[in-house]
């Protein structure tokens, strides 16, 4: 019994890191209308940032975390600068593909700045997990999951109640119709990518604490797309509660499911998930409904 | 637009195809160049052309999916990986000969996009990305996880060359015309497909499709014809790669190479079956120099060793994506219409 709590457990918190990136997707969709491929980059890009200033450059944590933040922000903007900022209100195919292009090239760029070595990423947290009764939690989860409820709520409540977060979620609802109320939609497409690249470092710091980095590290964009489909792509607080379901149940599937069929049910389990969730409700469970007038 | 002077005096003649001598012209001396080139080049570029055929079909399937019906595809590839399979079985457990077998392949990515296809009917835009991208890894699951009699699993399938009335196309030379002739039967098929009332039902989608709903065309199997129709013709380039090959492997079906497909038919043109054909000759001639190159890159950067060519080729194919939806979002062939008018007008500036 207790092993299944300890599965649940550990799953469920693993879920709450997908959550953290799948926030990522969605804080960039509800603020730009842009649905970002290149979320698992982002994470790792910023997972090596961290790494140059704590590792490379041996600075020590209190400074280098904030730096790697300055640093991931001012990437986003560049991002907008160079990319976004040149697409407002072009097709759905075209931003989509400009996100895909930036995933290639963000790989590329990791591989040439960086270079193709797993390198060791600082411990942020500390090693030894908790142990309650019979169940084992990694420090880094339970920390990291913490810090993601928190971020949710506060992103929540900023995106739902206050007038800078309400302008922001007019852009997603269509970029022409928001210009035409005096809202400037490149504005809110930087504030966006920063935001949305802050929160990749930070879900970089907590998922790789004390591990190995390499470019390899960015599946974990691929494994937070079902959580932000379940949620639908407009909900933050409701990718917290969606997280923890993936979550739970991809800890349970991999647990006792993955002996039985082969190895890799873990690696295809989102996207059955996304499938279904897809086939069943494309909205998710908190998304938006729209209605297509022509 | 034609050359002045050009007019038609029949619906026919007004959608023919080859609308003027010079035009039929070129299209001869493109087809003898085609045929002689094998004599022209050498082994390596004989090679290329013959990767740019089969490309080049995978391609225009994809441009008719994504350009043409406006149904985003990042599955071409899992599609073509479907046919090369099935090309495989068929010609190794069954023994059929390759003229059924290809068919064969192309019909079986076709039931596997229609079953993807089917998901579009609900959703679109991003959202069907995720779906094709799904029908990546869940190809993937399958063929490692089927048992290894089915699909060879990880080790891959090995096939005997295609042979017709006792001869056998295992030189270059001979899998390059098999390869000529089956291109250009598809290409032309393409060309009859966009004409057609469905290829106009497809454009009609793509531009409203609850518009075109209201006006009578069939929503729904439009948009489950595209994907159809794209994933046959994967299937075919893929039974085609099998039998060039002679070895079918998961591994020469990423995600990256359906990356490299849609940048083929965003550099070409988007809704243009020759745009396909000039995306794949551009891309693959180009990323062919990058391969060449490749060890002159390794001496400037020797720490990178043999990953600096695949991290050159992902900022190069990130960097053309990009770059051509920005600045140019209707590819090269919109340049090519705007070069001919240009000169077709001259000296007049419009």
């Amino acid at each position: 019994m207790s092993e299944v709590l300890n599965y649940m457990i550990n799953g469920a918190l693993v879920g709450l890191l997908y959550s953290l990136v799948a926030m990522g997707f969605v804080v960039i969709y509800r603020a730009s209308k842009v649905f970002n491929f290149a979320q698992g980059e982002l994470v790792v890009f910023g997972g090596f940032l961290v790494w140059w200033m704590v590792v490379s450059l041996g600075l020590p944590l209190w400074i280098g975390l904030p730096l790697a933040f300055v640093l991931a922000a001012l990437f986003g903007l560049l991002i907008e600068r160079i990319f976004f900022s040149r697409l407002v209100g072009e097709s759905v195919f075209a931003m989509v593909m400009v996100t895909i292009g930036l995933l290639i090239l963000m790989r590329g760029l990791i591989l040439l700045l960086f270079g193709p070595q797993v390198r060791p990423f600082p411990i942020i947290f500390p090693l030894q997990p908790v142990i309650i009764g019979d169940i084992l939690i990694p420090r880094a989860l339970l920390i990291g999951g913490i810090i993601t409820t928190v971020v949710g709520f506060a992103l929540s409540w900023f995106f739902n109640k206050t007038r800078p977060g309400l302008k922001l979620t007019a852009v997603a609802e269509d970029h022409q119709v928001a210009i035409s109320m005096g809202i400037s939609v490149k504005r809110s497409v930087a504030f966006a990518w920063v935001l949305g690249s802050v929160l990749s470092t930070l879900g970089a710091i907590i998922y790789l604490s004390g591990k190995s980095l390499s470019f390899l590290a960015s599946e974990i964009g691929i494994a937070a797309l079902p959580v932000a489909l379940l949620a639908g792509f407009e909900s933050i607080a409701g990718v917290l509660l969606a997280g923890i379901i993936v979550g739970t149940i991809q800890g349970l599937v991999t647990a006792y499911l993955d002996p039985v069929v082969g190895g890799s049910v873990g690696m295809v389990f989102p996207m059955i998930v996304m499938l279904l969730i897809l086939f069943i409700r494309p909205t998710g469970m908190f998304g938006w409904k729209t209605v297509e007038r022509v | 637009m034609d050359p002045a002077g050009v007019f038609a005096t029949s619906f026919a003649r007004d959608q023919a195809l080859i609308r003027t001598g010079k035009q039929g012209l070129a299209l001869a001396l493109l087809l003898l160049f085609l045929l002689a080139l094998p004599e022209l080049v050498g082994p390596r570029l004989v090679a290329v052309a013959t990767a740019m055929l089969i490309t080049a079909v995978v391609a225009v399937g994809l441009q008719i999916c994504t350009g043409y019906a406006g149904q985003v595809n990042l599955g071409q590839a899992a599609f073509m990986g479907a046919g090369a399979y099935a090309t495989a079985v068929a010609a190794t457990t069954y023994s059929l000969p390759f003229w059924i077998a290809i068919p064969l392949g192309g019909c079986a990515a076709a039931a596997f996009g229609f079953v993807f296809g089917l998901s579009a009917v609900r959703i679109k835009g991003f959202y069907l990305v995720l779906t094709t991208i799904a029908a990546q890894s869940i190809f993937h699951f399958l063929v490692l996880n089927l048992p290894q009699s089915w699909l060879g699993g990880s080790n891959g399938m090995s096939l005997m060359p295609a042979e017709l009335f006792g001869f056998v196309f295992a030189t270059d030379r001979s899998i390059y015309y098999l390869c000529l002739v089956i291109a250009a039967i598809m290409v032309a098929g393409a060309f009859g497909i966009a004409r057609s009332r469905h290829g106009r039902a497809f454009v009609a989608v793509r531009d409203d499709d609850v518009a075109s709903g209201m006006m009578g065309i069939d929503v729904v199997r439009t948009k489950a014809m595209a994907f159809l129709v794209g994933a046959f013709y994967a299937g075919i380039g893929g039974g085609l790669w099998a039998y060039y090959v002679r070895f079918v492997a998961v591994d020469q079906f990423t995600l990256f190479h359906s990356i490299w497909l849609v940048a083929m038919i965003i550099v070409g043109g988007i809704g243009s079956v020759t745009g396909a054909l000039v995306g794949v000759v551009v891309i693959i001639t180009i990323r062919e120099t990058f391969i060449s190159l490749g060890p002159t890159f390794i001496q400037i950067a020797p720490s990178l060793g043999g990953d600096v060519v695949f991290a050159a080729l992902n900022v190069f194919l990130g960097g053309i994506i990009a770059a051509f939806l920005i600045f140019e979002p209707r590819g090269l062939m919109h340049r090519w219409s705007i070069l001919k008018r240009s000169y077709r007008l001259w000296p007049f500036p419009y």
